[in-house]
């Protein structure tokens, strides 16, 4: 009965007054609440943990700056350290190796080509994880087909080593910046490099002063999405490496499972903290670069 | 390469002789021969895909003839490759660089030249107080107009002191009252400057209005390159009658070098094509239209343009023709009036009887 | 020019395939020719009879299907407010969408695992705890589609925000009023049909998620599909490698056939 009554109140109400209706924002609400709960519960969790800690005799916790100090020491500071390089080194040379295919995809004018090569790479910029991790190792770990057919292991070949994983994760890397990068390569106007040859420019100074430059935000801040993707990798380097090589996420996932110390799982939490502030940070570098090449290449 | 005020370059001439371009099936360039004189504005006119913009990107080296050559005072500069070619381009639009401000785009140029900073800044700084945008030097493409961009990309173009100046439709993209004043501002330089200069366009108005010639073009070939007033006066083809300016067709009968039209016997202009059955071409403001309870034309419309009223009307035989008549004239004739449709005595064009 | 730069062109392409198809040989090989063995395709035989592959796979796409709905209908109808009534909200939905890509994934499970373990030892004599140990039933841990759901965010977000500047909502929306129809009318039949090749995108970019996703539900002790890869790898390397393999195949044939459907609006944006 009530329910009637106000659906014939709302009803009589949007008739008397023709833009009436509920406000907008409540659609909005329960998308809000919900991330308040999944997503704010855990980073309160996470902030509050890494804070504290807890006296094993007495069970009383207090609040401290000793986790974060914890976690930029030893171990932790040097898969922190591990983390970061392996990130910011994979990333460079998968933008440097994605540019150039993204603009023999783009400059190719061959429809076929472009959806071929954009499919694949969407499908690889999310084969990360156990399946790669597994398909390199069978490639290129110790008892994997080129590893034993070419005798790499007699070099002094290993893919459990940093390089392995770079060279791993150049495998989503790569395809993740041809995906970023091909709608800035096509937002160069065929007029600009005209207009450069018109001005006395070579194809070289073209690229030099027109092309790079403009471009410039687009690389940068796909630059900055690979690392970020890199720096959050862990079901790859899990399956691979172990702990053989000194990783971030290795080392929080090593304290949640209790395979280290009792009592260092807060100091995982300053760890995570410690990753979230670092990409947050290439965050905050991205989004601006990203509205400075939205507004030079959207026009 | 000294810096000064822009003085009257030493002009150019060029020609294209018998240019041929095909891209896949479609015939772009069918044998073009045009010659452009010293300091003359010349105006490529004809609808999309008549080729008028390929022969412009052929002169500025964007495009490369599969036969015929590009001459620059008698110099053959086909393979030339585009950034040696001495012609400074405009494109339709959005041809800045994102990344510059204005006096750094003006400059480009002589950046690629290796010319020193201060040199090549103060002659941008020139340049932008020619096209009257000397205050908006440090602004980026994005905080300009569509107009003011225009402006500075006619600057560029010309910051090498080209010897040709090359405009593909540079106005196109602007909304009317700027593409008005923009028109009188580039001839205005280039009459300043004395400089050879392509025009390409699809508006016949514009054509018109601003060239010293016009070149109309019709599926890669050229069908008339002449000064407006003859190109409208007089055009050579009926393809260039009816594209430029409005044009009616009204049936007639040609007999001993003249032509029975309206019940008027009139004299044919030009020579007289082999049938006998033909269209007579007459502009509106040539028809006279005159209220008559008699008469076997009907008015089917009538448009006001301000000075004018253009009359539509329906001829006895079903022709439609159109007329401009003054304002006041035009009064009494609504539509669905009766009237005598009738030409002045004057040597008339006529063209082969359309299919209908 | 563009003929000079085709050995080039070629160039690149040549070898960006070397490096992505070597892999893949590589790992059929590995799987097909197994040392004293010679040539078996046993590794993919036994792989829908082994231990756990059904159920694992089944759970996956069970939190899959349950991921994608609760993402959509928290998400449609937030991103059509936003650009009908709410565009002050835009912001504030922006950085809720982009949050979960400043925390890693390690860093939210280390999160997640610590709210968790509140339940025992905070709320045990609260009804609160039986909330606790729902979410966790190892038969369909809904802990988990919450996590995905936060995690596929972004993705969503940005495909459904591409997928409405492509369209005019509030004209639509409009017109369909226009015409007579209620709001969820318009909503239904005039906003979600033009939506159709985000909606398939989010969804597509939210099943790769879930089926892919290992770091949380491994760290949370279930065993969705990835995780029983990653445990039948200790054991049987070929077997492992040979449902990797597969799992890439999967995902190929998901998006190929996420292209065909949402195909004519690919060419009718493109062309726009």
């Amino acid at each position: 009965m009530t329910a009637t009554l106000t659906r014939a109140d709302v009803a009589s109400a949007a008739s008397q007054k023709r833009r009436r209706r509920a406000p907008g924002w409540l659609a909005v609400v329960p998308l809000l609440a919900f991330t308040a709960v999944a997503f704010g519960l855990p980073a309160i969790a996470m902030l509050n943990g890494a804070f504290t800690v807890k006296d094993p005799t007495s069970g009383v916790s207090s609040y401290t700056g000793q986790n974060l100090t914890s976690s930029l020491q030893g171990p932790y500071l040097t898969a922190l350290i591990g983390s970061v390089k392996l990130s910011a080194i994979s990333a460079v040379i998968a933008a440097l190796l994605g540019l150039p295919l993204a603009q023999a995809v783009v400059s190719s004018r061959s429809r076929a080509l472009r959806d071929a090569v954009l499919t694949a790479s969407g499908v690889l910029a999310n084969f990360g994880g156990v399946p790669l991790a597994f398909a390199f190792v069978a490639t290129l770990g110790n008892a994997g087909v080129l590893t034993v057919h070419l005798g790499l292991a007699d070099h002094g070949w290993s893919l459990y080593s940093f390089w392995g994983l770079v060279l791993v994760y150049l495998y989503f890397l790569i395809p993740l910046m041809v995906l970023t990068i091909t709608p800035a390569l096509d937002g160069l106007r065929g007029q600009w490099r005209e207009a450069a040859r018109n001005n006395g420019a070579t194809g070289v100074q073209y690229w030099r002063f027109v092309a790079l430059p403009v471009l410039a935000p687009s690389l940068l801040g796909g630059l900055v999405l690979l690392f970020g993707s890199a720096f959050a990798a862990y079901a790859t380097a899990a399956a691979m490496v172990g702990s053989a090589v000194p990783l971030a996420t290795l080392q929080i996932a090593d304290a949640i499972s209790g395979n280290v110390l009792v009592g260092q799982e807060n100091v995982a939490l300053a760890l995570s903290l410690d990753m979230v502030l670092v990409a947050g940070l290439v965050m905050a570098v991205y989004l601006p670069l990203q509205r400075r090449s939205a507004r030079w290449l959207d026009a | 390469m000294s810096v000064s005020t822009p003085e009257k370059a030493t002009a150019a001439t060029v020609e294209f002789r018998s240019l041929r371009r095909e891209f896949g099936a479609t015939v772009a360039l069918d044998g073009l021969d045009l010659t452009v004189r010293p300091g003359e504005f010349l105006a490529l006119l004809g609808p999309s895909g008549c080729g008028k913009t390929t022969a412009l990107r052929m002169l500025a080296g964007f495009e490369h003839p599969d036969s015929g050559a590009v001459l620059v005072d008698g110099e053959d500069v086909t393979h030339v490759p585009a950034h040696r070619r001495d012609a400074g381009m405009v494109f339709q639009s959005y041809s800045l660089f994102p990344h510059l401000n204005a006096v750094d785009n003006v400059a480009f140029g002589l950046r690629m030249r290796k010319v020193r900073t201060a040199e090549r800044r103060s002659r941008a700084a020139e340049l932008l107080d020619l096209v009257g945008l000397g205050d908006k030097g440090e602004r980026f493409p994005h905080q300009l107009s569509g107009g003011q961009q225009q402006r500075i990309a006619l600057a560029r173009a010309l910051a090498l002191r080209p010897r040709v100046l090359l405009l593909d439709e540079p106005l196109s993209a602007l909304d009317a009252k700027v593409r008005l004043s923009l028109r009188e501002e580039i001839r205005r330089l280039q009459q300043e400057l004395g400089i050879t200069t392509l025009f390409v366009t699809h508006d016949q108005e514009e054509a018109l209005s601003i060239a010293d010639r016009v070149a109309v073009m019709r599926a890669g070939q050229l069908e008339q390159c002449a000064e407006p007033a003859e190109l409208y006066g007089r055009p050579a083809t009926a393809f260039v009658a009816e594209f430029v300016g409005t044009m009616s067709r009204i049936p007639g009968t040609v007999k001993d070098g003249s032509v029975e039209v309206l019940g008027q016997r009139l004299p044919v202009d030009g020579p007289a094509p082999d049938t006998a059955e033909v269209d007579v071409l007459v502009r509106p403001e040539a028809v006279q239209v005159r209220a008559d309870g008699a008469g076997t034309a009907t008015v089917v419309a009538t448009a006001f343009l301000g000075a004018v009223v253009r009359v539509t009307v329906r001829l006895a035989d079903g022709t439609e023709a159109k007329a401009d008549l003054p304002a006041h004239d035009a009064a009494e004739l609504g539509a669905g009036s009766a009237v005598t449709v009738s030409l002045p005595e004057r040597p008339v064009l006529v063209a082969e009887r359309a299919q209908k | 020019m563009a003929r000079r730069l085709t050995p080039w062109r070629w160039a690149v392409l040549g070898l960006a395939a070397l490096y992505f198809l070597i892999p893949m040989g590589a790992s059929v090989l590995f799987t097909v020719d197994v040392p004293g063995q010679g040539i078996t395709f046993d590794a993919y035989t036994q792989i829908v009879s082994a231990d756990g592959f059904l159920s694992s796979l089944l759970l996956s796409l069970e939190l899959a299907v349950a991921t994608i709905a609760v993402v959509l209908l928290l998400m449609v109808p937030a991103v059509v407010a936003l650009r009908l009534s709410a565009p002050k909200l835009r912001p504030v939905v922006e950085i809720v969408c982009s949050l979960p890509l400043v925390v890693p994934p390690i860093a939210f499970v280390a999160g997640i695992v610590t709210v968790l373990k509140w339940g025992p030892d905070h709320l045990s004599r609260t009804p609160l705890f039986e909330t606790f140990v729902a979410v966790q039933n190892p038969a369909f841990p809904v802990v988990l589609v919450l996590a995905y759901v936060v995690m596929a965010l972004p993705f969503v977000y940005r495909s459904l925000d591409a997928g409405l500047r492509a369209i005019d909502v509030r004209t639509l929306v409009e017109a369909a009023r226009s015409c007579g129809a209620s709001w969820p009318q318009a909503l239904v039949r005039a906003v979600l049909p033009n939506l159709r090749g985000a909606l398939l995108n989010a969804s597509f970019l939210t099943l790769a998620l879930v089926l892919g996703e290992f770091t949380v539900a491994q760290l949370l002790g279930f065993q969705p599909f990835a995780v029983w890869i990653y445990n039948v790898g200790g054991s049987q390397a070929q077997m492992s490698v040979a449902v990797s393999v597969l799992s890439l195949l999967v995902t190929w044939a998901l998006l190929l056939a996420l292209a065909g459907a949402g195909g004519r609006d690919r060419t009718a944006s493109s062309r726009g």
